[in-house]
C-alpha cells in the first residue's frame, strides 16, 4: 500500500450508525498529573464495539438533568477512548480545561453520564503492518493507550515517541535516566518501546524524535500514526513526505458529533469539507490539504 | 396519551403532533438514527439544500458555544438539489414521520427551482428560508424585506402544490410585516424565528472566533426573545404559526404556543439530548391530561393578557 491511498477506516461507518446512546456509571474518576482526569465508565454495549482512534460524546451534567437547560456545557463534549476494559469498561483521559472538563473532574463514582458511541473511523490497522511509529504530542496521548494495546495484540512493534511542552503537561509519570534518556514506564509497560521528549527540560519537539528515527523507517511493514496538535501533525506529514503512510487523528470544536452540523470540517485533497467527528477523526496524511488547514 | 387530539394540520399536511425538528440541526436525518424514535415526531425538517451544491464556509471556526447558547455560521453547506433527491431524502423517509424538505437559494427562481423539483418527491411538504443573502440586493437577506420575501415566495407557491413554510429572520424591525407579506403570497404556515443575528471575539486574539465574522445565535438563550416574535407574528396572520428558538423541555415549548404557535420545532437541544422532542412531546401530553384538556389546539394563543 502506498502513502496515498486511503482504505476504509476502523469504525461503524461513523454517525449515529453503529453508535449508542447510554447511561454509564463511573467507577473510577482518577486524577493524574497536571490536570488531567481518568475516568473508567461502565459501558458494555460500546466497550463491545469500540475501536481504537473512536471517541464518545458525553454530556457533562446529570443525565436526570436533560428536562433543565444548563448556562454552560450546553453542548456535549467529545472525548477519545483511552482505553477499553473488559467485559464492559471504557477508558477516557482528559485534560481539565473548560467547563466540561471541570464538570466531569468534579462527578463522583457511582454516579452516571449519558454517553453517545463509539463514534467516528478509528485507525486502520492492515494486516501486513509490521512496525508502527507513535507519534504523539500533549493530549494528544487520550488515544495512545488504546492503540498500543490494539497493535501490540496483533503483534506490530510498536515506537511510541511522546513530546509535551513540560512534564506537567503528560498525564504520565515521567522517568530519566543517563543511559535511557526520558521514557513514560506506564505506557513502555504495555510491551512497546517509548521516548520522551520535554520542551522544558530536553528543550526538544517530539518531531526531533521522529527525525532520528525517520532513517530506520520506509520498509513495507512501517507506517506512522499522528496525534496531537495541527502543526505537529502538519510537521510529521511533510518530513514523511508520502514515503510512508500516515494516520493522523484530528480534534476539532464538535456541536453534534454526528455529521450532521458540518461544525468540525477540515479541508480534504479531493476539494470538499470532511467532518471530523463522522469521516474521521482519523485521517490518512494524504487526504487533508494542509495548506488550507487551519492551524 | 390516549384520548388526546394532537393533530396539527398545516395546508393539506396532517402531523400527528405538534413537535417538530428544527432545520440544520438534524442533517438530513440518517446522521441520527438509532439515537431516538424521530418517527414519533410531527415532522421533521431537514437541512437547506441549494439548487447546486455549496462548500460552506470555511472551517475553523463555524461553531461557538456561548451562555445557554451557541453561535453558528455554517454558511448553508449542503449536497445540493440532485444528491439530495437520489441519496438523501430517500433515508429520512424511513423515519415514517412528515419530511420537510428546506430551500434557499439566491434568487426567487432558484428557489421555484428547487420546489419544482420537490413537488413530484414524497415530502410532506417546504420550508422556505428567506434568511439568505438576496444576490440582487447586494447579499441582503431576502427575510429582511417584505417585498422581497413575498417574491420568494410567490415564486415557490408558482412551483408546487405542497404546503409551504416561510422561516422568518428575527432581525427585522417588524416581523409582524414579512408574515402578512409571506400569507399574503400563497405561504400555508410561518416558521418563527431562524437564530438571532450575533458575534463572538476571541479577545486574545483579538479577531471574530468564527471565520466568517458573524453568526447565528440559537438556544435557550434566544428562547424569551423567540417568543415574543412569535406572539407578534400570531397576531398577525391567520395561518398556522410554528414557534422555535431555544425550547428545551415541555414548558418551553407551551409557552410557544399559548403565545399563538400550533406547532413547535426543537433545535439546539437536540444536541445536548437526541431525543428532546419525544420528551418535549411527552411533557406536552403531561400538561394537558393535567389540565383536562382534549385537544393541543385549544391552548393555541390561549396566553391570557
Amino acid at each position: 500500500m502506498s502513502g496515498t491511498e486511503a482504505p476504509a477506516r476502523g469504525g461503524s461507518g461513523g454517525g449515529g450508525a453503529g453508535a449508542q446512546r447510554v447511561r454509564a456509571e463511573i467507577l473510577e474518576n482518577e486524577r493524574l498529573p497536571g490536570e488531567h482526569r481518568r475516568l473508567l465508565l461502565k459501558a458494555p454495549r460500546i466497550a463491545e464495539s469500540a475501536r481504537c482512534g473512536q471517541f464518545v460524546h458525553v454530556w457533562c451534567h446529570s443525565p436526570d438533568a436533560f428536562d433543565r437547560p444548563p448556562s454552560a456545557a450546553l453542548l456535549r463534549r467529545p472525548y477519545s477512548i483511552s482505553g477499553v476494559r473488559p467485559p464492559d469498561g471504557i477508558e477516557l483521559l482528559l485534560r481539565v480545561r473548560g467547563s466540561g472538563g471541570r464538570m466531569l473532574a468534579g462527578r463522583s463514582e457511582g454516579e452516571e453520564l449519558d454517553v453517545i458511541g463509539p463514534l467516528g473511523n478509528g485507525f486502520y490497522i492492515r494486516e501486513s503492518l509490521r512496525r508502527a511509529v507513535v507519534v504523539a504530542g500533549g493530549i494528544g496521548l487520550a488515544p495512545v493507550p488504546f492503540l498500543l494495546q490494539t497493535l501490540i495484540s496483533r503483534r506490530v512493534r510498536v515506537v511510541l515517541l511522546v513530546g509535551a511542552a513540560c512534564d506537567e503537561m503528560t498525564p504520565y509519570r515521567v522517568e530519566r535516566s543517563e543511559a535511557e534518556g526520558a521514557t513514560l514506564p506506564q505506557l513502555a509497560a504495555l510491551g512497546g518501546e517509548v521516548a520522551f521528549a520535554s520542551e522544558a527540560v530536553e528543550g526538544r519537539l517530539v518531531t526531533d524524535l521522529l527525525e532520528e528515527r525517520l532513517g530506520e523507517l520506509g520498509s513495507e511493514g512501517d507506517e506512522i500514526v499522528a496525534i496531537g496538535p495541527r502543526a505537529m501533525l502538519k510537521r510529521v506529514a511533510e518530513m514523511v513526505g508520502g514515503r510512508l503512510p500516515v494516520q493522523v487523528s484530528l480534534e476539532e470544536r464538535m456541536a453534534c458529533g454526528v455529521g450532521a452540523c458540518r461544525s468540525c470540517v477540515v479541508p480534504s485533497t479531493d476539494g470538499a469539507y470532511k467532518t471530523v467527528c463522522r469521516d474521521g477523526p482519523v485521517f490518512y496524511a494524504s487526504e487533508i490539504d494542509w495548506e488550507r488547514l487551519d492551524p | 396519551m390516549s384520548g388526546l387530539d394532537l393533530t396539527v394540520r398545516i395546508g393539506a399536511m396532517t402531523m400527528k403532533n405538534p413537535v417538530m425538528v428544527a432545520s440544520g440541526i438534524f442533517g438530513y436525518g440518517d446522521e441520527f438514527k438509532g439515537l431516538a424514535d424521530y418517527g414519533e415526531l410531527g415532522a421533521l425538517v431537514l437541512k437547506t439544500i441549494t439548487r447546486e451544491p455549496r462548500a460552506g464556509n470555511p472551517p475553523a471556526c463555524r461553531t461557538a458555544e456561548t451562555p445557554a447558547g451557541m453561535v453558528n455560521a455554517i454558511g448553508l453547506e449542503n449536497v445540493g438539489l440532485d444528491v439530495f433527491l437520489r441519496d438523501k431524502l430517500p433515508a429520512a423517509l424511513e423515519y415514517g414521520a412528515n419530511i420537510i424538505a428546506s430551500i434557499a437559494g439566491e434568487t426567487p427562481e432558484d428557489f421555484a427551482e428547487c420546489a419544482g423539483a420537490l413537488d413530484g418527491s414524497q415530502v410532506a411538504g417546504i420550508e422556505i428560508n428567506i434568511s439568505c443573502p438576496n444576490v440582487k440586493k447586494g447579499g441582503m437577506s431576502f427575510g429582511v424585506d417584505a417585498e422581497a420575501s413575498s417574491e420568494v415566495v410567490s415564486a415557490v407557491r408558482g412551483a408546487t402544490g405542497k404546503p409551504i413554510i416561510a422561516k422568518l429572520t428575527p432581525n427585522v424591525t417588524d416581523i409582524a410585516s414579512i408574515a402578512i407579506a409571506c400569507e399574503a403570497a400563497g405561504a400555508d404556515a410561518i416558521s418563527c424565528t431562524n437564530t438571532f443575528s450575533a458575534m463572538v471575539i476571541d479577545v486574545e486574539k483579538r479577531c471574530p472566533l468564527l471565520a466568517a465574522g458573524t453568526g447565528g445565535l440559537s438556544g435557550p438563550a434566544i428562547r424569551p426573545a423567540a417568543v415574543l416574535r412569535v406572539y407578534q407574528v400570531a397576531q398577525a396572520v391567520k395561518c398556522p404559526v410554528i414557534g422555535m428558538g431555544g425550547i428545551w423541555n415541555a414548558r418551553d415549548a407551551l409557552e410557544f404556543i399559548l403565545a399563538g404557535a400550533s406547532a413547535v420545532a426543537v433545535g439546539t437541544a437536540l444536541y445536548a439530548d437526541p431525543a428532546a422532542g419525544n420528551r418535549v412531546l411527552d411533557g406536552i401530553c403531561a400538561y394537558l391530561d393535567r389540565h383536562d384538556i382534549g385537544a393541543v389546539g385549544d391552548l393555541v394563543g390561549s396566553v391570557r393578557l
